[in-house]
């Protein structure tokens, strides 16, 4: 099933579990900064980003 | 046992399949231990969904056979590797990954591998190229590819965070991805500091360095929700979408600090689209092209530029209004002439020098503008060997030669000191001589209110 053509790395594999700990917490306490600041009036307007969002959409994109 | 030249140098790891080469086309072949994952990549709508989205290069069945399936995809005409690319490009071709796996994880399945190899620029976007590389999603395992990503992803941009984007070139001494412990010691300290930076690089070298010496196996696999891995991807793909450089963009006034009064830079360009016109080029590179502003002058409608220049921030200056203009014709890089990227890998064969992807490119027309000065005073390469280089590869070169008087040979030359007389070759006389040893002049126009003379040249050897 998997190919083992490469070495995933013994430690890279368990600390994913830590590692996905922390983009936890960090990505909840941004999204309530986020909110917070939106409350308060703060939020800027969307920048013009040169990169989207990490979202890709399914098939609807014909008219892109 | 028949040797099958065919079979291209780079694709050997993945047992899933190979690529080759058929009467000058790539072609892909896939084997019955992949076949499982491919008719559901195909049937599933997961295939179509992302080259509708531009985000994985199309291919299109060939033959379906019960020992083996090929396929054909699109054509990249040239293959740019990830150390010559921009600052920005590298993000993006790390975000494209990032999506990709997203995207994959949210249909089933995940990416086996993620180096940065697996990522072209292709009509003005990266484009993943590995049609092969994503496989079946195993409930709560961890990412395979997690430490290839860091490796081959986020240190290279990391590095250029804080070192400068020449960090980026490191590439090209460690094709699979800066080591680990390595980069750690390479960063500040403050990145310790950093719940981000010290859970996916301080945090991950310790735990690869405690657990290299395990060939027993007996620490236990560890286990992974797919809620975690998705909080993971998005953190990297935040970090990543807002990294930047901390040094400014030297090339962002380029054209005003050179000696061209705007009568003489008009009259350039002029020169360059009319002569581009007449031997109805379609093809061409400009070396030494800075941010591609000369290029964007040709009325003749090009189906390919490449524009390289030896500055990081000269290529992500031209990347950005590529991006910004939605141009699909110029592919830019970063190189530098005094030292093209080599051939590297396995035999030296997995990845292409420069001088032969060139070959195989064999662009209509090479523009060499106001580099010749560059390549003879800072470089210390003589006419002849400047001319030798341009001919073997170029069907026509565009040639401007800025005379000993010119503000900028000036100030190359004053900066040598004493050795300045060294350089009393540095004539127009002399390069004359040594190019039309390996060109005919078809043209030769000076511009006018400045020091400067533009050569049209063809090599001698193309008839």
């Amino acid at each position: 099933m998997h190919f083992l053509y490469f070495d995933p790395g013994l430690g890279a594999m368990i600390v994913q579990a830590i590692v996905a700990a922390v983009a936890g917490v960090v990505l909840f306490s941004k999204g309530l900064m986020y909110k917070i600041k939106t409350l308060l009036g703060f939020s800027k307007n969307q920048e013009d980003d040169m990169f989207d969002d990490i979202e890709i959409k399914d098939q609807d994109t014909e008219n892109k | 046992m028949v040797v099958d030249n065919s079979k291209h140098a780079s694709s050997f790891r993945d047992p899933s399949g190979y690529i080759f080469t058929e009467e000058g086309v790539i072609k892909r072949a896939i084997f019955p231990i992949y076949f499982k994952q491919y008719n559901a990549l195909t049937t599933s709508g997961f295939f179509d969904s992302l080259f509708k989205n531009k985000l994985l290069i199309p291919h299109s069945e060939i033959t379906n056979a019960v020992d083996k399936i090929v396929i054909q995809p699109e054509n990249i005409s040239f293959i740019t590797y990830p150390y010559e690319w921009s600052f920005n490009m590298y993000k993006e071709a790390a975000l494209l990954t990032l999506k990709l796996q997203k995207y994959s994880l949210e249909k089933g399945f995940t990416l086996k591998d993620a180096t940065a190899f697996n990522v072209a620029f292709h009509e003005g976007k990266a484009i993943f190229i590995d049609t092969l590389s994503f496989d079946f999603y195993q409930e709560n395992t961890p990412w395979r590819a997690y430490k290839q990503f860091i490796t081959h992803f986020l240190a290279p941009l990391v590095l250029a965070h804080y070192h400068g984007a020449q960090s980026l070139k490191l590439m090209s001494n460690f094709i699979d991805g800066i080591p680990i412990k390595m980069l750690a010691s390479m960063l500040p300290f403050k990145t310790k500091m950093n719940p981000f930076l010290y859970s996916n690089i301080h945090l991950l070298a310790k735990f690869e360095d405690k657990h290299n010496e395990d060939y027993k196996g007996e620490s236990k696999a560890s286990v992974l929700s797919k809620k975690g891995q998705l909080n993971i991807i998005q953190s990297l793909y935040d970090y990543i979408k807002k990294l930047t450089l901390k040094e400014h963009s030297e090339w962002g006034n380029y054209y005003d600090k050179t000696n061209y009064s705007n009568d003489a830079f008009v009259q350039k360009s002029a020169i360059i689209d009319t002569w581009i016109e007449n031997i109805k080029a379609k093809t061409l590179i400009d070396v030494g092209g800075n941010d591609g502003t000369f290029v964007r002058k040709i009325n003749t409608n090009l189906e390919q530029a490449l524009v390289c220049d030896i500055d990081n921030n000269a290529v992500d200056f031209n990347y950005k209004t590529i991006k910004e203009n939605k141009e699909s014709f110029i592919t830019p890089f970063v190189l530098d002439v005094l030292n093209p990227s080599a051939a590297i890998g396995f035999q030296n064969t997995e990845r292409d020098s420069f001088i032969n992807r060139m070959k195989d490119f064999a662009p209509d027309v090479t523009l060499a503008l106001a580099v010749i000065h560059h390549m003879s005073l800072s470089g210390n390469v003589t006419f002849d060997m400047s001319a030798k280089f341009f001919a073997s590869f170029s069907k026509h070169l565009v040639i401007e030669f800025p005379k000993r008087n010119d503000s900028w040979v000036q100030r190359l030359l004053n900066s040598k000191v004493d050795f300045k007389d060294h350089f009393n070759w540095y004539a127009l006389e002399n390069f004359e001589t040594a190019y039309t040893t390996y060109f005919e002049v078809i043209e030769k126009k000076p511009i006018a209110n400045s020091e400067r003379v533009m050569y049209l040249l063809k090599p001698k050897h193309v008839k």
